[in-house]
């Protein structure tokens, strides 16, 4: 791009400081409220406590709900990697309309409204009579970020070059050494990214899981119902400690995904 | 999944059990049988239930039990029952509104992001894409608790006597609903427009201006047509999550910010008629489907030079 003039750059960082404002300072604001009281119309500034976490960690139905998460998470997340890396693997192998399409299939629930993806497990689970429960969840999680960790994993594959792959080969190593010790290694990166971003989306899936959930729920379901009660130092105390864990996992998947 | 991978000796020599068993022995798959490996998990998972819940549409409910008897009455309950109509075109229009928003408003910072060099340019970037991974539930929950009726907007003012009664028209209604849905994908505008306006090629600028145009002329002429793709793009994709979306206008949309969505899910709770539930979210699906076309065309043009 040109350089801009000066009073157009400087247009353009006013929107973009205004847009910044609307996107953080509402979680800046519920963290700030999980340390400050809020009464009679002003902050009270003397009442700095961390009483709102101590609480947290008393409350076992938030001890259960982050557990459920992380579970549904890492479960759904290490079937993704396997199943997407596989499903790359294939599409990456050959050519045709087959492929093409499997792709789409495979892009769907992504492409269409949560509700929708939502809807279908959720009418899916019904016929084939399969109770709901964390199960179904972390299904519906897998078929969620399976496009994620496909998409990465070809991307990666296209730019290792093919030589590589038949120098392996034509140096005796069979199909299974030459993806273990010369594929893999080059699709690590790729995947931690990957696994990571779709951890995140898993993490705070909330409209497919509001569906297809059982009588457990994971941490966005146990905000949904807490929320419609009201504010309390409480929830922002967990709003800020779940904006702290998932700003971690950014960094983190920033780290694996500039790697070249 | 292993943290550290050790490069083994890839340079030996080849010996007879790698002829004999190797690479043949392990590649030397059916192609139907891989074909069939592949579709089997995304068949059962995802085409199936797609299929099913299209067809659930074509059943009505009776009582409490489906009957599973062909019927188109679902759809045209749809056009003949008052309400169903009008709350599907104002969710569109509603979906309409939250994308030219988000495009406006990240349009400039797109640009922005893209005269940026080097380091600064990823570093606000990854600014405006981190909000994308943080828990959505928490953005309309710390929205709202903002522009509530007993929000921090509304106290403070009262507080500093700007107003004398709380504000009501900010939460609770569809403009609620919109600012709302805008300010929670505004991202998803200005990555796609970012990325299109990045992929203009320098020289087209340079040539533009030895040509002699001003910069706002290089701007109408070049720049904008080449980046509408990247505008087409995220504008359908503001929109399709706009029109689908449930929790937000169930959160700060009260009574009067009903929405399509929020219809379709009440057909799945105290509704209890999931045909007719399913019927809707195919109807729904005809704005995604355009929008999606949209997306893809935009995305395939190419320069046409």
């Amino acid at each position: 791009m040109m350089r801009l003039a000066l009073p157009i750059q400087a247009a353009l960082w006013i929107v973009a400081a205004f847009v910044l404002l609307l996107l953080y300072g509402p979680l800046f604001l519920a963290i700030f409220f999980s340390f400050f009281a809020f009464r009679s119309n002003r902050v009270q500034w003397d009442s700095f406590s961390f009483t709102a976490y101590a609480r947290l960690m008393d409350n076992q139905r938030i001890i259960d709900a982050l557990t459920n998460t992380f579970v549904v998470g890492v479960i759904a997340v290490a079937l993704a990697l396997v199943i997407g890396t596989l499903l790359a693997l294939y599409h990456h192998a050959g050519r045709g309309r087959g492929r093409d399409l499997l792709q789409v299939v495979i892009y769907l629930p992504f492409l269409v409204p949560p509700i929708v993806t939502g809807l279908s497990l959720l009418i899916f689970f019904r016929q084939i009579d399969f109770e709901r429960s964390l199960v179904t969840v972390v299904i519906g999680h897998t078929v969620f970020v399976l496009a994620v960790v496909y998409r990465n994993v070809l991307a990666r594959l296209q730019t290792v070059s093919r030589t590589l792959v038949e120098a392996s080969l034509d140096l005796g190593a069979n199909r299974w050494q030459t993806f273990r010790y010369v594929l893999l290694p080059q699709l690590m990166t790729a995947l931690l990214a990957a696994g990571i971003l779709a951890f995140a989306l898993s993490f705070d899936e909330t409209l497919i899981t509001l569906l297809v959930t059982g009588t457990k729920s994971t941490l966005p379901m146990w905000l949904w119902s807490m929320m419609r009660l009201g504010f309390t130092p409480d929830v922002n105390a967990l709003v800020a400690l779940v904006l702290a864990g998932t700003t971690l996992l950014c960094l983190l998947a920033t780290r694996y995904l500039t790697k070249p | 999944m292993e943290g550290r991978v050790q490069h083994p000796p890839l340079l030996r020599p080849m010996d007879q059990r790698d002829i004999a068993d190797g690479r043949r022995a392990v590649g030397a798959w059916p192609d139907a049988l891989l074909t069939a490996t592949a579709w089997a998990l995304p068949t059962a998972f995802i085409l199936v239930p797609l299929l099913l819940f299209l067809i659930l549409g074509f059943f009505e409910i009776q009582g409490t039990e489906i009957v599973y008897r062909l019927t188109l009455k679902n759809y045209t309950r749809f056009f003949t029952d008052a309400g169903f109509l009008p709350t599907f075109i104002s969710t569109c229009l509603l979906g309409l509104k939250v994308a030219a928003i988000a495009v406006v408003l990240g349009y400039p910072i797109a640009y922005l992001l893209a005269s940026l060099r080097g380091r600064a340019k990823y570093t606000v970037a990854m600014f405006f894409a981190v909000p994308l991974l943080m828990s959505y539930i928490i953005k309309i929950y710390a929205i709202r608790s903002i522009l509530g009726g007993n929000g921090f907007l509304n106290r403070s003012l009262l507080y500093l006597g700007v107003i004398d009664e709380p504000w009501t028209f900010l939460i609770f209604n569809l403009n609620a609903v919109m600012l709302t849905l805008a300010i929670l994908l505004v991202p998803f505008a200005i990555l796609p427009i970012f990325v299109a306006l990045e992929r203009i090629p320098r020289n087209l600028l340079e040539a533009s201006a030895d040509l002699g145009a001003r910069p706002l002329l290089t701007f109408l002429t070049v720049i904008l047509p080449l980046s509408l793709q990247g505008v087409v793009i995220g504008a359908s994709l503001t929109f399709v999550l706009a029109i689908g979306d449930y929790v937000t206008p169930q959160m700060v949309g009260g009574i009067e910010g009903f929405t399509f969505g929020r219809i379709i899910y009440s057909q799945f709770g105290f509704g209890n008629n999931w045909p007719f539930g399913a019927a809707l979210s195919v109807i729904l699906l005809i704005p995604v489907l355009m929008a999606i076309v949209a997306a893809d065309r935009a995305g395939r043009a190419r320069y046409a030079t």
